[in-house]
């Protein structure tokens, strides 16, 4: 990095800060250099050129961050030093994407449920394509669209009331004519095939723990697939299953019920008929899982919001009994969880005897015991 | 069981605590740093030595990181199972080139505030920003290593741009930190933002 000058923007969520650059973008000869997200849907923008230049466009986006309320801090610093800013995060991690001269449409919303019923809404109601999605902490995830102005307003306005009607939407935001540079703040396009099926179920959940119990239920309730589980943000994660309507119905139904801690679920629907692109957007299988033979042994969960009380409680948990330690996994938001294997009853002693231990540390979210988990999701859950 | 019978760790809410009572914690017993756990908001120093050794760390490190944040939970275990060592996500790195000086750390909720004061301490004195680690739920810290004087001074200017920053979480000064300290958290890995 030469000695030019740069401006950062930070602002909370992703229309904020879309609008916001594209606005600096055109109003001065400056160009983006990176972008940081840090939780909690906060997101910093870092422009470079001349340093009257950067004033300029960060005036300008300001005022534009300050008209939807979402203005973090910003400041301008003229002749960056290299020592201080070669170790910054910003600069690694810009995305490639490609901004045309179609106009963009961005829905974010608070969890992914609403984001994927706002998508599929989306692409029915005009012709646009869907750019993919990304989550960026504090439960807010966001879609863009593309395509041609009127496509694009029809598009967001038919999302946003879709997405309403079930969750919360944080933010729309349309661009008639974004400047081509706003490319490295989308998410990657999505990259599965796009497919057809009868229908799409999620159940959106708190914590890794409830969400694998949830998608058991689903499976062994009827004949659906869990196709992923998304993480979202604020510790959200989304199971997806497909199948036949009245399947996916039975099995969403199903799920939900198993879930007897109210505020673990966060949110459940069912979408018939999803449209192909929006398989391919959302519910792409993940590369690189195992596929394995069903061990056919029971399975512990236990989560917490603790490092310290989660390896306590495994420590105890090996000790009480003949189980295996499996994995963890992490699905952000203080949350940390683990799996263990082993004969139901040594299971059921050792969660037992991690539930008591972990609550000495620190908070405990959930521990359950599933005797036996469904083939056909055992062995292609994410956690290592 | 050797030195190794068992492990402490050290659990703050950000990881400028961590880090200084990971260093504390080294220097108080024979005790060897693993390396860390992020789990979005809170992290983990993870070290292993004997089991008086790892009991006397963990007594001083508590109390140095509990002088920079509130948020500190400290416990060990004796006798670990394996899979306990597996919750080290960051492990101590032993691929770089060891470095010394002192280290100046300051932590807010927030990204861009660190462009800014980065730069002005860097202007202002002679350090140099080795890392600045994002680690969820906003939470961002910044390390300068330099001298003593010219880390002092750096920290003294940052406080002073952040006295109006409502976000401004700690600041620290650790004169000589631990080689092993540096090596975990003193490298940038890329990422750790979304």
């Amino acid at each position: 990095m030469s000695n030019g000058s740069i401006g950062i923007l930070e602002t909370r969520g992703m229309a904020s800060l879309m609008a916001a650059t594209d606005a600096m973008l055109k109003s001065a000869e400056v160009r983006v250099c990176g972008r940081h997200g840090i939780g909690a849907g906060w997101l910093t923008v870092v422009i470079e050129g001349q340093v009257a230049a950067v004033q300029t466009a960060i005036k300008v986006g300001e005022a534009e961050a300050n008209r939807s309320g979402e203005l973090i801090s910003s400041w301008v610093v003229p002749r960056a030093e290299t020592l201080a800013l070669g170790a910054m995060p910003h600069g690694g991690g810009l995305g490639a994407g490609q901004v045309g001269p179609r106009a963009i449409g961005l829905l974010e919303t608070q969890g992914l449920t609403p984001l994927v019923v706002g998508a599929d809404a989306m692409v029915k109601s005009a012709n646009v394509e869907l750019g993919g999605w990304a989550f960026i902490g504090g439960t807010l995830c966001h879609v863009p669209v593309f395509g041609d102005v009127a496509a694009v307003q029809t598009a967001v306005e038919v999302g946003r009331k879709a997405a309403e009607r079930i969750g919360e939407v944080y933010a729309t935001l349309v661009l008639p004519q974004p400047i081509s540079g706003l490319g490295p703040l989308l998410p990657a396009p999505p990259s599965a095939e796009a497919c057809a099926t009868g229908a799409l179920g999620l159940i959106e959940t708190i914590g890794y723990a409830t969400v694998v119990r949830s998608a058991d239920a689903m499976i062994k309730a009827a004949d659906v697939r869990v196709e992923r589980l998304n993480i979202g943000s604020g510790g959200r994660i989304t199971a997806l299953a497909t199948g036949q309507l009245d399947d996916v119905q039975a099995a969403v139904a199903a799920g939900v019920d198993v879930i007897d801690v109210d505020d673990h679920l966060d949110a459940s629907t069912v979408v018939s008929r999803p449209d192909p692109e929006l398989m391919a957007c959302f519910a792409g299988v993940v590369e690189g899982v195992r596929e394995v033979g069903a061990p056919r042994r029971a399975m512990g969960l236990l989560e917490t919001r603790s490092t310290v009380a989660l390896v306590r409680a495994v420590d105890q948990m090996l000790k009480s009994a003949n189980v295996e330690y499996e994995g963890s996994y992490k699905v952000g938001y203080y949350l940390t969880a683990t799996i263990i294997r082993g004969d139901v009853g040594a299971v059921r002693v050792a969660i037992d005897a991690g539930r008591q231990e972990a609550v000495k540390h620190g908070e405990l979210v959930s521990a359950y015991v599933i005797p036996q988990l469904y083939g056909g999701i055992d062995g292609c859950l994410p956690h290592v | 069981m050797g030195r190794d019978s068992a492990i402490g760790m050290i659990e703050v809410e950000g990881v400028a605590a961590a880090i200084v009572g990971a260093d504390a914690a080294c220097k108080s017993a024979d005790v060897r740093l693993m390396g860390w756990e992020s789990i979005g908001g809170y992290t983990t120093a993870f070290f292993s030595g004997s089991i008086s050794d790892v009991a006397a760390a963990l007594h001083n490190g508590e109390e140095a990181a509990k002088s920079v944040i509130e948020h500190v939970v400290a416990a060990p275990l004796s006798q670990p199972e394996p899979a306990c060592r597996n919750f080290v996500t960051f492990p101590v790195r032993t691929d770089v080139e060891p470095r010394e000086g002192a280290l100046g750390l300051v932590e807010t909720r927030g990204y861009s505030v660190h462009v800014h004061t980065n730069d002005q301490m860097v202007k202002t004195a002679a350090v140099e920003v080795i890392n600045v680690l994002t680690v969820h739920d906003r939470v961002v810290c910044s390390l300068v290593l330099g001298d003593v004087g010219a880390v002092n001074e750096a920290i003294a200017v940052a406080r002073d741009e952040l006295a109006d920053y409502e976000h401004l979480m700690a600041t620290a000064l650790i004169p000589q930190p631990r080689p092993e300290v540096l090596a975990a958290y003193g490298v940038p890995t890329g990422g750790g933002g979304v």
